[in-house]
């Protein structure tokens, strides 16, 4: 999978961009605020329908406009797909290949990227919620079952959640919402333990290798034991739930431990160590949705090389898999001897205006 | 919009209370109603205020029509001892279209969502438990959607209905007929995948 073009009007700081990445590794230098990481987020909200800055897509607009536009066009299995968005005044509007679409679903996985921006660092020393995003959000791209469970599980806890907080409910439609929590909720356990254990698979080398050997592993801690029944668990937490009208135990309480040399990464990690973990994450990552779709998505480096020393850098890009769309973004006018492999395309990008250095 | 004309912009807003309008058809129905003929407005009018005069919901089934009780609930060649319960009486009209069942309805006009208030009473279910007191209804057919609130509701009809000694059967989720695997959604090829029957 390859992007071929992508093209921005008024979106954040890109006025107009029109951009042709080449198929290896793309390098976008420019200082700060001049739109490097807009561009990353326009192809991530085109592939994904979500920003990972904002929740709030009038900020999207630039200045608060009063709408924005892109196109995103790839190669994917020597076909051409392209996915454009037009969003005007609050509403939003999906088109693949000229199609308009409505569904969620249709639009996740048709041009898979995976993006790494500093503030994934919160993905080892941030809360809980962090690491559970990071799962629902990887696995919904790969797996459209996973996303319809997702879907259905999420409703069932809010209904349960708004029946907990009635005046004396009973017991017997509580119940009701059970027998789905439980349902859903053991094929997201399900589905998230055999995706943590093969991206751990495949980070530990990849984190050893950046790192001198040191070994790493991401390990899934389900809030609901595997093997103990999420019904039974929620039957025992009745009384405590009605307590703190509040679902206590569930798959939405699950976690993921990141451990670094035997030790949690999130007390015992250096900073260092904690984004090199995320690092190795992303590009596992890289490698997982390879194997599930055959196609190696793209890969997006917001600032990467600002934290890295040279030799961590350079041992980080031998790492990302061969045949990989590399896009990465840089404050430094030069690149480190080595990284970005022996031809990177270098763009610039100045008041939101990219070319080609 | 139009300027100075309150009575269009009334009928505009009138239309946007209908589900599914948005601003936009509401005005292009408003329009062609306000420069169609005047018989096209008078006649639509008139198909309104008759139909809400005539049409209730049938005391037995609760499914909307003129009569009461309803020409299926009426009709002695139907299967009086085989309900099908659905959310709206659209899926009793989507049902009818079919052909194929021949049993009798009951209509519940929505489904249990404590998000918007809506338990057992709200759904009138001692009116459709009292049906099957006569002992006449040998299985029930529960056909809500396959949404979380569908399948909760499903799932308490299934355990009142069972408690009364009344087979209790849930409609299947699968594949289109007649149509390629490929048309099916992911979600949808899951389910029939799971729900599949020894050949």
């Amino acid at each position: 999978m390859r992007l071929t073009r992508v093209v921005c009007r008024t979106f954040r700081r890109l006025a107009d961009v029109d951009f042709a990445p080449v198929p290896g590794v793309n390098i976008v230098s420019g200082e700060n605020a001049q739109g490097k990481t807009s561009l990353l987020e326009a192809v991530l909200y085109a592939a994904t329908t979500k920003s990972h800055r904002t929740a709030q897509e009038t900020e999207l607009a630039t200045h608060g406009g009063e709408g924005f536009h892109l196109r995103i066009e790839a190669e994917r299995g020597g076909r051409a797909v392209d996915i454009e968005v037009n969003w005007w005044r609050g509403e939003k509007r999906f088109k693949i290949n000229g199609v308009p679409q409505t569904r969620l679903s249709d639009i996740l996985g048709r041009i898979n990227v995976v993006l790494f921006v500093p503030d994934d660092a919160a993905l080892v020393k941030g809360a809980a919620s962090v690491r559970r995003r990071f799962l629902d959000m990887e696995l919904s791209q790969i797996s459209p079952p996973y996303l319809t469970a997702l879907q259905q599980y999420r409703q069932a806890l809010r209904q349960r959640n708004e029946l907990l907080r009635a005046v004396n409910p009973a017991g017997d439609m509580i119940d009701l919402w059970d027998v789905q929590l439980a349902q859903y909720g053991r094929l997201l356990c399900e589905a998230r333990a055999a995706f943590v254990e093969e991206l751990s698979s495949i980070a530990g080398p990849i984190y050893a290798g950046i790192a001198g050997g040191e070994p790493m592993a991401a390990a899934y801690e389900p809030d609901v034991k595997a093997g103990d029944d999420i019904a039974a668990a929620l039957l025992r937490c009745r009384a405590a739930d009605l307590r703190q009208r509040v679902t206590t135990r569930g798959p939405h309480r699950d976690d993921l431990e990141i451990i670094i040399d035997g030790q949690p990464a999130r007390s015992f990690g250096s900073q260092g160590q904690q984004k090199t973990a995320v690092l190795a994450m992303k590009l596992a990552e890289v490698e997982l949705v390879r194997r599930r779709t055959g196609e190696v998505p793209v890969l997006m480096l917001d600032e990467v090389l600002a934290e890295l020393d040279p030799h961590r850098a350079r041992r980080l890009f031998e790492s990302i898999p061969p045949g990989t769309q590399v896009l990465a973004t840089t404050t430094r006018p030069e690149l480190p001897a080595g990284v970005g492999g022996p031809e990177p395309a270098l763009h610039r990008i100045q008041g939101g205006i990219l070319e080609r250095a | 919009m139009l300027l100075n004309a309150p009575s269009v912009e009334y009928l505009i807003e009138a239309f946007r209370r209908l589900p599914g309008v948005g601003k936009k058809t509401a005005e292009r129905y408003a329009l062609h109603l306000l420069s169609a003929p005047p018989e096209l407005a008078e006649d639509f009018a008139l198909a309104v205020t008759t139909a809400r005069a005539r049409v209730r919901l049938c005391s037995q089934c609760r499914n909307l029509a003129e009569t009461d009780p309803c020409p299926v609930c009426d009709d002695p060649r139907r299967d009086h001892g085989l309900l099908c319960v659905v959310e709206q009486p659209v899926g009793a009209m989507a049902i009818e279209k079919g052909g194929a069942y021949r049993g009798v309805y009951h209509v519940l006009h929505g489904v249990l969502s404590p998000l918007e208030n809506v338990g057992p009473e709200e759904l009138c279910m001692d009116k459709l438990l009292r049906r099957l007191d006569g002992g006449a209804i040998r299985e029930v057919i529960i056909a809500t959607n396959a949404t979380a609130e569908g399948e909760a509701t499903a799932l308490y009809l299934s355990r009142v209905m069972t408690a009364k000694g009344v087979q209790v059967t849930r409609i299947a989720h699968g594949v289109p007929m007649g149509g390629g695997l490929e048309y099916a959604d992911d979600a949808t090829l899951a389910h029939a995948l799971h729900g599949r029957k020894p050949l």
